[in-house]
């Protein structure tokens, strides 16, 4: 990546941002990174599938995650 | 996930571990944003046996009894797949003895301190302990003073040293 000082202003504003994102991610309750997990185990179980990796998507009560897949 | 955490806690009450505490990305996640993992990694003390052999076939033994199986190196309990993981050495003994007590939800439990996170990461020394060093130097709130003891305590500062710079 390029230093942040020969990036446009437009860019540098979003690195910032997407930095300051993972920090408020970073910042969630516990349970609520639980509820993200197990979405992307949803998301990504079926990439890794098709590459023959054996993976389990966590089966609990997740409605948000369900909603997602 | 709060109902895996009542059967351990329930193993801990019923002796058939004498303690644990959350570790690996879930215990990193703890302190740092979400990552992707498929395992809960529990890092267990477990009680003495007469011979002193460190096994975990007394932890499975209660675990089949209360009809869980092992799926591969993991036991499936109440859908999530949980790796058990003997506290193999002094850090793992020390990261264990100074868990931190928290909450899920409703339900106690006990995870790694990101100082021993980090250690541990440290002493394990894969591409993925990188990125979870890397995590947690960035994101957890870490105790400076208390990192620097148990790096000095476990030989690993030369390593911090290295992958910090």
């Amino acid at each position: 990546m390029e230093p942040m000082e020969i990036l446009s202003p437009e860019v540098a504003r979003l690195l910032v941002a997407k930095e300051a994102r993972r920090h408020k991610l970073a910042g969630l309750p516990f349970p609520d990174k639980v509820r993200a997990v197990v979405r992307l185990q949803w998301m990504v179980a079926p990439l890794l599938r098709a590459r023959g990796r054996r993976v389990r998507v966590w089966k609990i009560e997740e409605p948000a995650a369900r909603r997602q897949a | 996930m709060e109902q895996t955490l009542q059967v351990l806690n329930d193993l801990e009450r019923a002796g058939a571990i004498s303690r644990y505490a959350i570790g690996g990305a879930m215990g990193a996640m703890f302190y740092v944003e979400p990552v992707l993992t498929f395992d809960l990694d529990v890092f267990v003390v477990l009680p003495q046996t007469r011979g002193g052999l460190l096994t975990l076939e007394p932890l499975y033994e209660a675990l089949r009894a209360r009809g869980y199986r092992e799926e591969d190196e993991c036991v499936n309990i109440e859908g999530v797949p949980v790796q058990f993981l003997p506290a193999y050495n002094a850090l793992l003994e020390e990261a264990l003895a100074e868990a931190r007590e928290t909450q899920y939800e409703a339900t106690p439990t006990r995870v790694l301190r990101p100082e021993h996170l980090l250690a541990i990461a440290l002493q394990t020394g894969r591409d993925k302990d990188r990125e979870r060093v890397r995590l947690l130097r960035e994101q957890a709130r870490l105790d400076h003073n208390y990192l620097t003891g148990v790096l000095a305590r476990h030989k690993l500062d030369d390593k911090w040293n290295q992958w910090k710079s």
